[in-house]
């Protein structure tokens, strides 16, 4: 019963497995070696591609053009800057001419302005009349200006009065603008 | 204990021998997983890297072309005209010259004659303020009335450089205005070669219109050497 025959029939299937486990093994593992060096050279391949001097070298040209026209390159950006600056300028610019035009507009041809004061906040005007009817124009008007709210928002009446050799009226209103 | 030793290291040969044929392969396996790690993976980087690289050159190369474009296309004559108009509506430095010129233009268009005035000017060199405008202030005394203050008043409104009338006071036939001046020196800080050219804007060509027409408004104005206008390209062109 020694029949190491089925003991040998064993060995020689392990045997086989065995051969069969390191073949494939190596397979693998010659494989992975292969696949690692393909993938690397590949991608060595790829980078020699994109190179990305000849895209430097394009850019370069371009930059070289361009400073052909650097004058006019930093004109533009002084005079785009300057439309800025200037646009916002015009935004923010008190306006007393037109605050005086339309003023001097609302005072009747009657009345004589002996002074006019006029700064950011405030107009104070000084006239005097033969009568008292252009006066009240004049403050009719004012008024009439700041109920519409153009230009000035109050009105005061500093003084009103007869001067000395009794030849005119005269007339003091302050606005606030 | 030394037959100890000795069997374990038989042991040890035995399971050695019995599996040796795996070795090889396993190293060459560990092997290839290192190079794997220690250069494809790197590798893959340095090609995102450069593919990133040269999709930003392209990206700038087609940007300075269509600046490249533009400039080319600029008329020189229009850009000069235009240059110099806004140049002197609003100087890059504080135009002392072209301010008296402005104040004597002004009063001549109006038909007064000036007082003594004079005006502080300061540093040449650099802006007294950090504000958005900075100004030159100065007070006009005008030998007329009312008549002729607001005459003078309504033109220089409309001359450049730009000013901003702060106050009128009219007494009699007596009158002073007080101006203010704006100038605003150069600022190239933001200035980038990288970024888009912008062409002048609609709105930005109806400025130079306005600024044009008071230009034409100061058309007495006696030659005036252009010291804003040179050292503005001056600075600008240091930035290249």
């Amino acid at each position: 019963m020694s029949t190491d025959i089925n003991l040998l029939l064993r060995t020689d299937e392990e045997s086989l497995r065995q051969k069969k486990r390191i073949k494939i093994l190596n397979l693998v593992a010659i494989g992975s070696l292969i696949v690692v060096g393909i993938i690397s050279i590949t991608i060595f391949i790829l980078i020699q591609v994109v190179n990305p001097s000849s895209a430097k070298k394009e850019q370069q040209d371009v930059l070289e053009k361009i400073s052909q026209f650097q004058d006019r390159q930093s004109k533009l950006y002084v005079l785009n800057n300057r439309i800025e600056n200037v646009g916002d300028i015009l935004k923010i610019r008190r306006n007393i001419s037109k605050t005086m035009s339309e003023l001097l507009a609302k005072i009747p041809a009657e009345v004589s302005v002996n002074s006019l004061i006029i700064d950011d906040k405030s107009v104070t005007i000084s006239g005097e009349a033969k009568s008292l009817s252009p006066i009240a124009d004049l403050i009719d008007n004012l008024s009439d200006m700041v109920y519409k709210k153009e230009i000035i928002k109050s009105l005061t009446l500093s003084s009103l009065a007869l001067n000395t050799d009794g030849s005119a009226f005269e007339i003091t209103v302050k606005s606030d603008l | 204990m030394k037959e100890k030793i000795n069997a374990n290291l038989k042991s040890l040969k035995f399971v050695f021998n019995k599996n040796k044929s795996y070795v090889l392969p396993s190293v060459l396996i560990l092997v290839s997983i290192l190079l794997f790690f220690q250069f494809v993976i790197p590798e893959f980087s340095l090609l995102f890297k450069t593919q990133e690289e040269v999709s930003a050159l392209k990206a700038k190369t087609e940007l300075l072309k269509e600046n490249l474009n533009m400039l080319t296309n600029i008329d020189q004559d229009t850009l000069d005209s235009q240059y110099n108009t806004m140049i002197l509506a609003l100087p890059v430095n504080k135009d002392y010259i072209e301010i008296l010129n402005t104040v004597n233009v002004a009063a001549q268009k109006a038909g007064v004659s000036l007082g003594n005035y004079s005006f502080k000017v300061g540093s040449l060199g650099k802006s007294d303020s950090a504000d958005i405008s900075p100004l030159i202030k100065l007070t006009v005394p005008i030998e007329s009335g009312l008549t002729g203050a607001n005459s003078f008043v309504q033109i220089i409104n409309n001359t450049v450089p730009l000013s901003q009338i702060d106050a009128v006071n009219v007494v009699d036939t007596s009158s002073s205005i007080t101006l203010s001046f704006y100038y605003k020196l150069l600022d190239t800080s933001n200035y980038s070669q990288d970024a888009l050219i912008s062409p002048v804007s609609q709105e930005g060509l109806n400025l130079i219109d306005q600024m044009k027409e008071f230009k034409a408004a100061s058309s007495f104005s006696m030659p005036v050497i252009p010291t804003a206008t040179a050292s503005a390209v001056k600075q600008v062109g240091a930035e290249f």
